[in-house]
């Protein structure tokens, strides 16, 4: 997804419990237009009904993953929720999901 | 040899699908459809275990041991381990998302509705904890 949404004029927003200094330094390398955002108590994650209890490698609570695309007006255009967590979107679903909205 | 031409494709077969799998993982196709591997494992042990109903020698042995492994442990992994309970879905299609606030990498707060009027936003909600 850091390479087929580059130019879209669009925002990533990346949610994780992590604080990611790491990877926020890794994203401006590539010029990606991610931001990572923190998540401490998973309350968003919560908010959101994506809060995978127990998940985790050490038995702590972690986000299901999941890829969701907002239009300017923050409504929700298109959406995918993860119930394997081996499964990813295709980067080129989201890419034309953004597209779509233009 | 043969003769345990079987033994060696259920093998082959099994030893394949793993490496496939994780040689591929970059590949949408072959990440999203994890149960392609257990199916892999599936078609190894039937094959080792008719090579081993025609002839109970060590080599189909070997082979169905092996896949009937694989076959559990990947199974168990796939369709046991690996799945998310999801409750009742709160996002949908034409809502609009919960506004949030959280903390960037730098600490600084960001406001989903700082970007309304503005640009699309993609939210991506993933494990983390690496």
């Amino acid at each position: 997804m850091l390479t087929e949404l580059g130019d879209e004029g669009v925002q990533i927003l990346a949610i994780s419990p992590d604080t990611n200094e790491r990877s926020q330094g890794l994203a401006e390398r590539l010029k990606a237009r991610y931001r990572f955002l923190a998540d401490r108590d998973l309350a968003v994650t919560q908010r959101y009904g994506l809060l995978h209890a127990r998940g985790g490698d050490k038995g702590q609570d972690v986000p299901a993953p999941a890829t969701i695309v907002l239009d300017r007006d923050g409504i929700v255009r298109w959406l995918t929720v993860a119930d394997n967590y081996q499964v990813r979107p295709d980067p080129t679903d989201v890419a034309r999901a953004v597209r779509a909205i233009k | 040899m043969s003769k345990y031409g079987p033994a060696l494709f259920s093998v082959a077969l099994s030893i394949g699908a793993i490496v496939g799998y994780f040689s591929f993982l970059r590949v949408p196709v072959i990440r999203n459809h994890p149960a392609l591997y257990v199916a892999a494992f599936a078609l190894a042990a039937a094959i080792a275990a008719v090579a081993t109903v025609r002839a109970p020698r060590w080599p189909n042995l070997i082979a169905l041991a092996l896949s009937v492994t694989l076959l559990g442990l990947g199974g168990y992994f796939n369709f046991v381990m690996a799945r998310i309970p999801l409750g009742p879905p709160i996002l949908r299609v034409g809502q609009p998302a919960p506004d949030f606030t959280l903390p960037d990498a730098k600490g600084t707060p960001v406001a989903l509705a700082s970007f309304r009027g503005r640009t699309p936003v993609v939210v991506v909600f993933y494990r983390g904890y690496w």
